[in-house]
């Protein structure tokens, strides 16, 4: 019975999408409506009026900041969907909360089972976390400027706390993951969104409006690095939240 | 002065043929070598010598500008990281019971 009905969703969803594509223009076909529109006015103001000069954050942030909006509470959503998915089946200590001592064993016995770590590995990720996280933070807040922004600066950020996390051992990260603030720092994206947002509306009166005019276009500047940082911190904080549950069960 | 600025290019050149000579014995050896520890220790040639000769190579092209401090570090960069994840990468197959190949003597 779940099966005919499965695949009737699945036809469903999937046949408006395949004549969607059909409809749409030949790659590359200059005369394509994504090229004639909007394409030209964002190069040639864009970096006046977004207030970046790397036009894929202008685009990313201010003109399309709805989207990006968007984008950060899928991600959100996806940590919601993975977490529920991992506690679900039982198998990792939060599970088990309600009596600390078995979670600790079982860590015990993990560490126990696992080769240690190899002290070349172990020295070569301290000697260079450092330049890591200063990357990351390079990359955060000069993606205005240059190539980069909070997504990948956040992706960097994650990388570095997963390679730390994998020498030191998940224990070491615990102080971090396991306090009130995680969920704080889980959501920071979205509330950097809502937080930059709200004061978008009342300088602009818009959500999401950006000031454009000469005594606040400073600010402008400030509430995109905001944003810049928020989207890093969040997403970093939900890579590293998979991947510490992931390494518990 | 004709004469310096062509040995440096003829250097930048030699080094550069030098690093493309390993990135390809490394991509060969990739594709051709019998087991996974003999392929990464091939692979990780291309990465560290390489990478790093073509790096060399750029620096000295680029002369004395603050650009070539950033490559000198990115060179850097790869001979730390690109042996550490050869390492990490033999020793974690070592440790799971990866036998070598070996030919076989009859």
């Amino acid at each position: 019975m779940r099966r005919p009905i499965a695949i009737a969703l699945v036809l469903l969803s999937a046949i408006p999408l395949v004549v969607a594509v059909a409809g749409l223009p030949a790659h590359g076909d200059p005369s394509a409506p994504v090229h004639t529109h909007v394409s030209a006015h964002y190069i040639e103001r864009g970096a006046e009026e977004a207030g970046a000069t790397n036009l894929v954050t202008g685009v990313l942030l201010n003109y399309r900041g709805l989207d990006a909006a968007g984008e950060v509470t899928v991600i959100f959503t996806a940590l919601i969907a993975v977490l529920a998915i991992l506690l679900g089946t039982g198998t990792t200590p939060e599970s088990t909360a309600s009596s600390r001592g078995a979670s600790d064993r079982r860590g015990a016995d993990r560490e126990s089972t696992v080769a240690p770590v190899s002290p070349i590995v172990s020295f070569v990720v301290r000697l260079l976390a450092p330049f890591i996280a200063l990357y990351a933070a390079y990359v955060i807040l000069h993606g205005h400027v240059t190539p980069g922004g909070g997504f990948q600066g956040g992706a960097i950020l994650a990388g570095l706390f997963i390679a730390l996390a994998m020498v030191l051992g998940t224990r070491a990260m615990q102080p971090v993951a396991r306090t009130a603030l995680a969920p704080w720092l889980q959501g920071a994206a979205v509330l950097s969104f809502v937080v930059v947002g709200t004061v978008g509306a009342f300088l602009t009166g818009f959500f999401l409006g950006f000031p454009a005019e000469p005594p606040l276009h400073l600010v402008r500047e400030l509430l995109i690095i905001a944003l810049e940082v928020g989207i890093a911190i969040g997403g970093a904080a939900v890579l590293a939240t998979i991947f510490l549950h992931m390494e518990a069960s | 002065m004709t004469g310096t600025e062509d040995i440096r290019i003829a250097v930048v050149v030699g080094l550069a043929c030098a690093g493309a000579l390993f990135f390809i014995l490394g991509t060969v050896g990739l594709l051709r070598l019998p087991d996974f520890f003999s392929r990464i220790h091939a692979a990780t040639k291309c990465d560290t010598v390489g990478a790093g000769l073509l790096l060399a190579a750029l620096a000295v092209l680029n002369g004395a500008q603050p650009a070539t401090a950033k490559i000198v570090v990115l060179a850097g960069l790869v001979l730390l990281s690109s042996p550490t994840t050869g390492h990490a990468l033999a020793r974690a197959a070592h440790r799971t019971g990866l036998v070598p190949y070996h030919a076989e003597k009859e």
